[in-house]
């Protein structure tokens, strides 16, 4: 199946150009500070300039450098996004595997605590905590992830439960094997599609919230974001600055978004048997 | 079913939820306990908000008591929120005022988008392998990686900034007695743009699970003998795939609708549309805790009940009642 | 409605590959008859079915008519069809459960069709489905519920009295009674009946040669698409004349059949066709195997010639090169080149005396190709001398054989080692019927030797090691040198054996081979048998005393009496029913019953039957006059006696 994956992966176009404009984005995050001559803080440069040769995206109404700021934000997002895809990803699949494997008392009452999560909106208790506390992203990031798990959580229980009667496994459970065995031997290697799939899922989700609420003014200011940028940029619209200012994060954001949808969609797409033939 | 079955799935829905709308009003009456000592002076001090010493004892009083959550709760009822610093008016006031905005904006989003990506779904699938169909598809998937601020500023600054058919901002033009007709039609003028761009976000989603969803319901084999029933075309696809095809989606509505308010919240503040998200936005910018607190709490109870009216829904629409969790 | 389907083909693309499903089928359906369809998988029946209803996916491609009552419903439109469908032509689907729409209630889905092609208000509909549900003993409450509230019997019915609703004058059934309760699958096979009884022509799909049976009035043979004979259904398991029928029904475990289940050798496979460019850019046709055997040409094979070739018991040279059509022979159709199942062997009126003693009177035996013809009798019945006869090895005083058409005495003149190379011949005691001066490697060996066959370098060797191996035996070097006792009798019967093949004979006599084996051993030398009979596919005379062998192995037999044979016939019938008196005696006594005292057989000088003295039921003309050969009701069981038995 993993052979065959790869395959299809590679003939997929949407997986192509999502990999194609991660990688890109990917350069940029890596090697953005080298781009970055001006430390994006500096403000001492004369605000809402054209750009030039010295800048190449101009400045904004601080007399920063845009396109500094962008490869900060850019990065600033990416991270975010992959930290709490991790993180959320991680938390869910044990959590996930703990349900399946026990089952019982503990299955149940996880299950229970995680529709509670889920009945809470976690976007709404973001917002709070973030305003109310002005904690660091990567708290934040942990916030995140702590409220998105149960999705991938049962997901990882359902398909494990599945594995877990298949004959594969009462044979190794037959010929002795431990739970430690049969859980990494042949549980987790079976769940690696959705790894997969979840963490994209996840990292997008947490990216388009960090955007979201780096917009609202809920960081530190003091902190990059494509967010915070557009934010910034849309009070000066009414100044010739759209094209140098207001839309490079715009299209920033959307690349990198795009970027991940595709590799959802395309992973979805190979890896769900059901949905195989349907897109 | 069984009645007895059903009346006991229904009444462990109504606790669970109930449950979690405690448990987010507990957070939120708790929420000022757990900051830090001098937390008003250090947030004010940066604002651009200036308080009085009156104020400021108001608040700090605020912060500290000890008012018991049963309280709490039945200020909550009776719609006692508090007063807002920023605005200086009664926080409920402020959302009674912007509720309204909110609701007709998000409402008609979903509403439009659901039907509409629902149809255009169900014809796509049965269409497959057609042109039309695959260019749908396609097209919707790179629509659905747009982010809604993305299309937000670009649509403002086309229609709005650029070629001025549609205004920049507001709900309705300010300051102006109009008849209820004249109105109206203002009122949709300024929900415009900013309808557009929840459509514009929303719809593919929709789209593109519809499609999916009755891609596999087509494979069924009710579906090959409906087709030997001699039925009309229409009906196989509406009367028994579409019916089929329904339940995934109203799940994944169900389990996306608190990520869609956000997005919905970012939309408002960029076409500055007085609703909730506008709102939130000053309050932040204000640093307006009570009110953040207020308009966070209700949207959280507002996603739960809707949540819970879709658990609702779904048992109706599938007599086998296979848990979606 | 009568149903025309003439020429039909259904080929399927997908991207660039052709499946060819069905290639020309012609099949009437007569209103108030029950027509089957019976094939494995891959025979293309489900697009059969699919066909009558318009319902073959997008990319199926077809040519042919298709007719209803005369109206070419080949081609018609999605309007065309919907016109007919249900109302006229009505299909029970394979699937069950899978064929209800889950949110739909039960009663809604049987009044649906009345309500949607207009014939009924939602009322009336309603009313009418309810009554036809409890027509299939579903009860109102029941009716009102969901399919996953109902039982697999209940869903059956259900959708029976769904298909039924309209009427309809074509019905299809795709495997009705597949996963079902015996008692349940009693109703529906009623159910059925009564609607061919009401004029309605049936179409029953299926894999149950014994549904078939016992339901149809006619039955037609499917393979990778063709049609490959049509017979009427009573002649299925006892008188098929195409060599698939016979082995699909050796193949089904039927109440009908007594013999071990056998199987088809080899693999079915698909057509079809791939655009692979050859050389000089053309396109050619492959036939793709689907299998384990090894494969002709690079994975392909040359569809020229009969489709069931590779996998027939009886091919000849041309099988591989014509393609064939259907033949009428009798009141069946078949597809053979040979016109049905080829007479291996045929001994006409052949008799041998030694002296006074007649050994064998004068006598009739024919065996059909890829067989088991198990002669039983008693000592001395003469059933060696028959076999010696057939074997080639002994030679009638009169009468002609025929070996796969030949004149066998000609051929013995001619060239009598390329005779003995087509028949193989297994004797009792295998001590006995070897030299112990040859090793097995010699001994297996020797017939070759003697035909002088295979005289290549290493041909010789590796088809004595094949033989080995055919018969389970080790080729190791040690092995080979081994010699006669060294081995045990189960092994050194199986170097019989192993020698009896080696030259690839069509038949094999085979003389009590097991009458001095253990048995155990016994046992798995009859199986082997068997299975070397099926993947060989030879024809094989069993030469047995032992009526409980002869049940097990046997698709024929035939009872030997002091010198004739007395009753021959199917093995399901002579041991079920035996018609004559001896054999029912010599069952009675295999069982262990007690029987009679029995004079032992007296000196057959007589002119009267041989059995007179012993039987019950002798009468006058018993003792002056030998009775011919006669059939009871079917022409393949034949008695001699005045009055049989049944």
């Amino acid at each position: 199946m993993h052979r065959d994956a790869r395959r299809t992966l590679g003939g997929d176009p949407w997986f192509v150009t999502g990999a194609a404009l991660a990688l890109l984005l990917g350069l940029l995050v890596v090697a953005g500070p080298f781009f970055a001559v001006h430390d994006p803080h500096d403000m001492s440069f004369r605000p809402l300039s054209a750009p030039s040769t010295e800048h190449w995206l101009g400045t904004n109404d601080g007399g920063m450098d845009i396109l500094s700021e962008l490869l900060h934000g850019i990065r600033n997002t990416v991270v975010f996004g992959l930290v709490t895809g991790m993180i959320a990803l991680v938390v869910g699949v044990l959590i996930g595997l703990v349900c399946a494997w026990f089952g019982g008392v503990t299955d149940h009452a996880l299950m229970r605590f995680s529709d509670i999560l889920l009945a809470v909106p976690s976007v709404m208790i973001l917002i709070l905590v973030a305003a109310f506390f002005r904690p660091s992203p990567l708290v934040l990031s942990l916030v995140l992830a702590g409220l998105s798990w149960p999705t991938t959580a049962k997901a990882i229980r359902a398909q494990a439960l599945v594995v877990k009667k298949s004959v594969h496994v009462v044979a190794a459970r037959q010929m002795g094997a431990s739970g430690a065995y049969i859980i990494t031997r042949h549980l987790m290697p079976e769940l690696f599609p959705l790894y997969l799939i979840g963490f994209a899922a996840k990292a997008r989700m947490a990216m388009f919230m960090e955007a979201s609420l780096s917009f609202l003014g809920l960081f530190d200011p003091s902190r990059k974001s494509l967010g915070m940028m557009i934010s910034y940029a849309l009070k000066y619209y009414y100044l010739d600055i759209w094209w140098n200012w207001l839309i490079p994060p715009i299209l920033c954001l959307t690349l990198l978004i795009m970027a991940v949808t595709f590799l959802a969609v395309s992973l979805e797409k190979v890896f769900d048997p059901r949905l195989k033939e349907a897109l | 079913m069984k009645h007895s079955q059903r009346n006991s799935r229904h009444r462990q829905y109504i606790v669970a939820y109930l449950l979690a709308a405690l448990v987010m009003m507990y957070v939120s009456y708790s929420v000022p306990r757990w900051l830090p000592g001098d937390f008003v002076t250090a947030m004010y001090s940066s604002s651009h908000v200036t308080l009085n010493a009156e104020q400021e004892a108001d608040l700090r009083a605020y912060y500290t008591q000890r008012q018991g959550f049963g309280r709490y709760l039945v200020d909550f009822f009776t719609l006692n929120w508090g007063y807002s610093y920023a605005f200086l008016t009664p926080i409920s006031e402020l959302i009674r005022e912007a509720l309204p905005w909110t609701l007709l904006l998000l409402g008609t989003a979903h509403l439009l988008s659901m039907v509409v990506g629902f149809l255009a779904g169900v014809e796509a699938a049965w269409r497959r392998g057609r042109v039309i169909e695959k260019a749908g598809v396609g097209s919707m998937t790179v629509l659905e990686g747009f982010p809604e601020i993305g299309t937000a500023v670009i649509l403002l600054l086309v229609f709005a900034l650029h070629l001025g058919w549609f205004p920049a901002a507001g709900g309705e033009t300010a300051y102006v007695e109009q008849s209820f007709g004249r109105w109206a039609l203002d009122v949709t003028h300024h929900l415009a743009l900013p309808l557009l761009t929840l459509l514009l976000a929303y719809f593919p989603g929709n789209f593109l699970l519809t499609r999916g969803s009755m891609v596999m319901v087509l494979k069924e084999h009710f579906i090959e003998t409906a087709r030997a029933k001699g039925l009309p075309s229409l009906r196989i696809r509406y009367a028994h795939a579409a019916r089929n095809a329904l339940l995934p989606m109203v799940t994944r509505f169900g389990l996306r609708i608190a990520f869609m308010v956000t997005g919905a919240l970012v939309v408002e503040t960029i076409y500055a549309y007085p609703g909730l998200g506008t709102l939130l936005f000053n309050a932040i910018a204000m640093r307006d805790l009570p009110l953040i607190q207020g308009i966070v709490l209700l949207s959280s109870l507002m996603v739960l009940f809707v949540n819970l009216a879709l658990e609702f829904v779904y048992g109706w629409i599938d007599p086998r009642v296979k848990h979606a969790s | 409605m009568n149903v025309t389907i003439d020429q039909w083909s259904v080929t399927y693309r997908v991207n660039d590959h052709a499946l060819l499903a069905l290639d020309e089928v012609g099949l009437r359906l007569v209103p108030g008859s029950i027509t089957a369809l019976v094939g494995e998988s891959g025979s293309g029946k489900t697009t059969l079915g699919k066909s009558l209803m318009g319902l073959l996916p997008e990319y199926a491609q077809v040519k042919g008519h298709i007719k209803l009552d005369e109206q070419e419903m080949a081609g018609a439109s999605e309007e065309g069809w919907n016109a007919v469908r249900w109302s006229e032509v009505a299909m029970l689907f394979q699937n069950g459960p899978a064929n209800l729409n889950p949110v739909h209630r039960v009663l809604d889905q049987v009044a649906e069709p009345l309500i949607q092609h207009g014939r009924r208000s939602k009322a009336e509909a309603t009313a009418e489905a309810e009554k036809a549900l409890a027509r299939m003993k579903i009860d109102s409450s029941q009716a009102r519920r969901f399919p996953h509230e109902l039982s697999g019997g209940e869903i059956q019915r259900t959708l029976l009295a769904m298909t039924l609703i309209m009427d309809p004058g074509v019905l299809i059934l795709d495997e009705p009674t597949g996963a079902l309760d015996a008692i349940t699958k009693a109703f529906v096979s009623r159910i059925i009946l009564d609607t061919r009884d009401q004029g309605t022509a049936v179409l029953l799909i299926t894999h149950d040669l014994d549904l078939a049976r016992n339901m149809a009035d006619n039955v037609a043979m499917l393979y990778l698409g063709q049609v490959m004979e049509t017979l009427p259904a009573k002649d299925l398991l006892t008188n098929p004349l195409h060599p698939y029928t016979l082995a699909l029904g050796r193949s089904y475990p039927s109440m009908e059949t007594l013999r071990d289940l056998g199987g088809i050798r080899g693999d079915a496979f698909y057509r079809i066709t791939h655009r692979h460019s050859e050389k000089n850019g053309g396109v050619r046709p492959h036939t793709h195997v689907i299998g384990t055997e090894p494969s002709h040409e690079n994975g392909h094979l040359h569809p020229k010639g009969c489709l069931f070739q590779p996998r027939c018991t009886q091919s000849i040279g041309p099988c591989c090169e014509k393609a064939v059509q259907l033949q009428d022979v009798g009141s069946h159709r078949v597809r053979c080149l040979r016109g049905g199942i080829a007479m291996q062997l045929e001994l006409m009126q052949v008799s041998k005396r030694y002296g006074d003693f007649t050994a064998l009177g004068t006598t009739d035996m024919t065996l059909q190709a890829g067989e088991i013809f198990c002669l039983v009798g008693e000592t001395g019945s003469g059933k060696t001398t028959l076999g010696m006869i057939a074997a080639g090895t002994l030679s009638p005083d009169q009468g002609n054989r025929m070996l796969e058409g030949r004149d066998m005495d000609r051929w013995i003149r001619q060239d009598y080692r390329s005779l003995a190379g087509k028949i193989g011949v297994v004797y009792q005691n295998p001590a006995e019927a070897v030299s112990h001066r040859l090793s097995v490697f010699d001994i297996v060996a020797e017939p070759l030797k003697i035909q002088k066959r295979f005289r290549e370098k290493g041909e010789m060797r590796q088809r004595v090691l094949r033989a080995l191996t055919d018969v389970h035996l080790s080729t190791d070097t040690s092995f080979l040198g081994r010699y006669p006792h060294e081995l045990n009798m189960g092994a050194l019967q199986r170097v019989c054996i192993a020698r009896a093949l080696v030259s690839g004979p069509s038949m094999v006599v085979a003389d009590e081979p097991t009458s001095s084996l253990d048995p155990s051993v016994q046992a798995k030398v009859l199986k082997m048998i068997l299975d070397l009979q099926i993947e060989k596919g030879l024809t094989v005379l069993f030469i047995t005393h032992d009526l409980g062998v002869a049940r097990k192995i046997g698709d024929r037999m035939g009872v030997m009496l002091a010198g004739r044979l007395v009753e021959v016939g199917p093995t399901v019938r002579v041991m079920g029913r035996p018609a004559h008196p001896y054999t029912g005696l010599l069952i009675a006594g295999a069982r262990g019953e007690t029987i009679a005292a029995v004079k032992p057989p007296g000196g057959s000088n007589s002119r009267g039957c041989p059995f007179a003295d012993r039987c019950e039921r002798a009468r006058e003309i018993c003792f002056s006059r030998f009775p011919e050969m006669g059939g009871v009701e079917e022409t393949r069981h034949l008695v001699r006696c005045h009055f049989p038995m049944g």
